[in-house]
């Protein structure tokens, strides 16, 4: 049988579950120690997630502004050295009460906001237009077809983001995890005394705040910068790495890969220390060879892990944002995260901002459904 | 000799405060709060503000580069923890238009001779003075002398003459490529449309509304020159902003861009430039001949918030110090100063040009960021050449209706 982690029956209070039967509890504490353990984080998760989510959910049902009503106006403002500038034009201004105070207007709009951000409307548009024929009236390829019907899906802002949200969760994911694997065996694998310093250096890329890695490989990457300069002296030519989606998209996935990877090693460089050495050694004594033995040991060892570190990174990866404002380039890559920061602060409307945050969260629990269920599974099912 | 270093700190700790308190002569006591954005003069301004605190004033000021957002905020709140709030063309309109700002004719009235206030200071909207700007920033003409010389160019009056010198400059090697533009996606890119689009002749509402008219000839003229020039770029154009444009030229890559002239000052920077004297400036190029200079005059100024809990009387006396003319005489080469005390340099040149040829200000109206925004979001598209002009532009239309209407702009 695996090893499986402790603590997890489904009995309230139980504190030592029966290994082999589920159902059945060893030692119980009483229910009021339990929930005096568990109630502190219980109100905190209350407080701290579940109201706010809850206060978001209200926000985005709901559509707000001042009333206002264009009428002529005179402004004038400075223009230099002394001259001011006067225009009279028609401009909104705001309607005022009997007090003087602009009228708010707060209407309940149940879930247009959601309409508005996710267009479902447009994306059905999209996928029924009539494209047999080309602009030229010549009749369209297959391929010719599904361009143009990619082309206006992503021209939406909503599916627009959600591509490329999705492009890099899947692309990066299983990145991670080999790259964080390979590194996590050549640590454990090297003389002790060194694996300190070398645990320490492959954290680093993690340790750095995101948007100052992000804009770190902006500056490497711009015109004349570190890399470019370098690629030029080897005789690569001159390299634009900023001039088209291609090139942008990889560098941020690179970004997303070096990122996290120290993340999956460390968890991984943890549970290698936990990989069973006389099942090594049985393995060994049977003939088994090196890849052998990652394949049917090390890794069955670490499913669990491996499991969790998709779980967390596919929740982080759905919200990527600095790579995609620093590079300023939501033309060529776009996250949905960035979507609802533009909503929020250049459209200003926080109503339409809070429909599009809890359709993010909404994404992040259909993205893991799977991984939940199957984590799930394994944990009830011991197996 | 230890002991006079010692006294010498001793007195100098007392007469700081003493210094500090002759330029002050506010009256009243209490607090005043205010917030702006942070670049190097409102740094000066927040320095200036912050010595006339004593024992019976206190001054907080934030500078963020986030004050946008959080002062959005703090006037939507039923109580405002700032005071003063630093104002621009694109933050005021909508501002005044929700009715956060308050109207300070009386306080100008009253402190107007004590101040040496000036006319050209004053923001007015329909009659009311909501706020008091001092300084101004436009994008116009930098281009290198020297190479424009050699070739034989004159310097470029209209765009149509730019891309003809542009041509003429790509036979030289000494640079890269002869423009730059600040053209990255977003932001930069929608204020460079908005520059030639005015240049243009274009309007961006249909008359007495706040619906859009961009999908127009002059919409789609001003995003054709903008190809144009594009050509004579950097092929990363739509991801340089105008620090990268900026040091394009400090490091002798391009010969000519229409850049903002708040970086004027840093193409003679030793430290970072290779071209110290080079770079002359001169009014933006018009899109059309006989056209004004296609650009947009900026301000940044102070208003105070309506919510505001504070004593507006004292609030309006610390825009008065922090703006005096002895700050400005004493700074004069760190803005483009409004006030007749400051002495024109060879950076504010451009700006004054601008000016001169009848450059227009940026739009005032409320849904301006809105348009702003929305260009920058659907434009790119065009450039990057995955959609026609005509299309981009309906883009920008549809985006903005659809947030326009919610925001009740528009029925």
């Amino acid at each position: 049988m695996r090893p499986r982690i402790q603590g997890c029956s489904y009995r309230l209070g139980c504190v030592l579950p029966n290994l082999n039967n589920p159902r059945k509890c060893e030692a119980a504490v009483k229910l009021k120690t339990f929930l005096a353990f568990v109630g502190p984080s219980v109100l905190a998760m209350v407080g701290l997630i579940a109201i706010p989510l809850l206060g978001v959910i209200y926000l985005s049902v709901y559509n707000s502004h001042v009333k206002t009503e264009i009428v002529e106006v005179e402004s004038s403002v400075p223009l230099f050295g002394g001259l001011t500038k006067t225009t009279v034009e028609k401009v909104p201004q705001p309607v005022l009460d009997e007090n003087g105070q602009p009228v708010k207007v707060w209407e309940y709009v149940g879930g247009r906001n959601y309409d508005t951000v996710a267009d479902p409307g447009g994306l059905v548009t999209a996928l029924t237009k009539d494209r047999s024929q080309t602009a030229d009236g010549e009749p369209a390829g297959l391929a010719q077809r599904l361009n143009g019907m990619y082309r206006d899906i992503t021209d939406i802002d909503f599916w627009g983001a959600l591509e490329f949200t999705l492009l890099y969760a899947f692309v990066t994911t299983p990145c991670i995890l080999v790259f964080g694997f390979i590194l996590a065996m050549a640590v454990h694998s090297v003389i002790k005394w060194l694996r300190g310093p070398l645990i320490f250096a492959s954290l680093l890329p993690f340790i750095i705040t995101p948007v100052v890695g992000s804009l770190s490989i902006y500056w490497l990457f711009l015109d004349n910068a570190v890399i470019a300069a370098l690629l030029e002296q080897l005789g690569a030519g001159k390299v634009y790495f900023l001039k088209d989606a291609i090139t942008i998209r990889t560098l941020i996935i690179l970004y997303g890969v070096w990122h996290v990877t120290p993340f999956a090693f460390v968890i991984l460089y943890a549970g290698l220390q936990t990989v069973p050495q006389d099942a090594l050694q049985a393995a060994m004594v049977d003939g088994a060879t090196y890849w052998q033995r990652i394949r049917f040991i090390i890794i069955p060892h670490l499913r669990a892990l491996f499991s969790f570190i998709i779980l967390i990174h596919l929740m982080d990866a759905y919200r990527i944002f600095e790579p995609v404002l620093v590079f300023g380039s939501n033309l060529f890559a776009n996250s949905l995260q960035y979507l609802t920061y533009y909503i929020l602060n250049f459209e200003d409307n926080y109503s339409k901002a809070a429909a599009s945050a809890i359709l993010t969260v909404i994404g992040i629990c259909i993205l893991l459904l799977p991984v939940l269920r199957r984590t799930y599974r394994e944990q009830k099912g011991g197996a | 000799m230890k002991r006079i270093v010692i006294l010498a700190m001793v007195a100098a700790l007392f007469l700081a405060p003493a210094i500090a308190t002759a330029a002050c002569e506010v009256e009243g006591s209490g607090e005043v709060n205010v917030i702006s954005n942070s670049f190097p003069v409102l740094e000066l301004i927040a320095n200036t503000m912050k010595a006339c605190a004593n024992d019976n004033l206190k001054i907080e000021y934030k500078l963020t580069t986030e004050h946008k957002e959080e002062t959005a905020q703090a006037l939507a709140a039923s109580s405002s923890p700032y005071d003063l709030v630093q104002v621009s063309n694109t933050t005021i309109p909508a501002w005044q238009a929700a009715g956060q700002l308050q109207p300070m004719n009386d306080l100008v009235d009253k402190y107007r001779d004590q101040y040496k206030l000036e006319d050209s200071m004053l923001i007015r909207i329909g009659g009311d003075i909501m706020a008091v700007a001092f300084q101004v920033n436009a994008q116009h003409l930098f281009y290198r002398t020297d190479l424009l010389e050699k070739h034989g160019i004159a310097v470029p009056k209209t765009y149509d003459e730019v891309l003809a010198a542009a041509e003429k400059l790509k036979s030289e090697e000494s640079i890269e490529f002869p423009l730059g533009g600040t053209y990255k996606s977003g932001w930069n890119l929608a204020q460079e449309f908005i520059n030639m689009f005015m240049g243009m002749g274009g309007e961006f509402f249909k008359p007495g509304t706040a619906e859009p008219s961009l999908n127009s000839e002059a919409g789609v003229k001003a995003l054709e020159m903008m190809k144009k020039l594009m050509a004579y770029m950097s092929p990363n154009a739509l991801a340089l902003d105008t620090t990268a444009i900026m040091q394009q030229f400090q490091q002798g890559k391009i010969a000519m861009a229409t850049l903002w002239a708040s970086r004027a000052a840093k193409m003679d920077d030793e430290a970072e430039s290779k071209v110290v004297g080079l770079i002359e400036f001169t009014a933006a190029p018009s899109a059309s001949k006989g056209a004004h200079p296609a650009t947009t005059l900026w301000w940044d100024g102070f208003s105070l918030a309506k919510n505001m809990d504070g004593d507006r009387d004292l609030a309006f006396q610390m825009i008065m110090l922090g703006l005096s003319e002895e700050v400005v005489k004493a700074n004069n080469d760190v803005a483009i100063w409004l006030r007749s005390a400051y002495k024109p340099t060879r950076f504010s040149k451009g700006v004054a040009e601008s000016a001169m040829g009848g450059a227009p200000s940026y739009p005032m109206q409320p849904q301006i960021s809105m348009v702003h925004a929305a260009i920058g979001n659907n434009i790119g598209d065009f450039l990057a050449g995955k959609e026609s002009a005509e299309e981009s532009l309906a883009d920008v239309e549809a985006e903005y209706t659809k947030a326009a209407k919610e925001k009740g702009f528009i029925k």
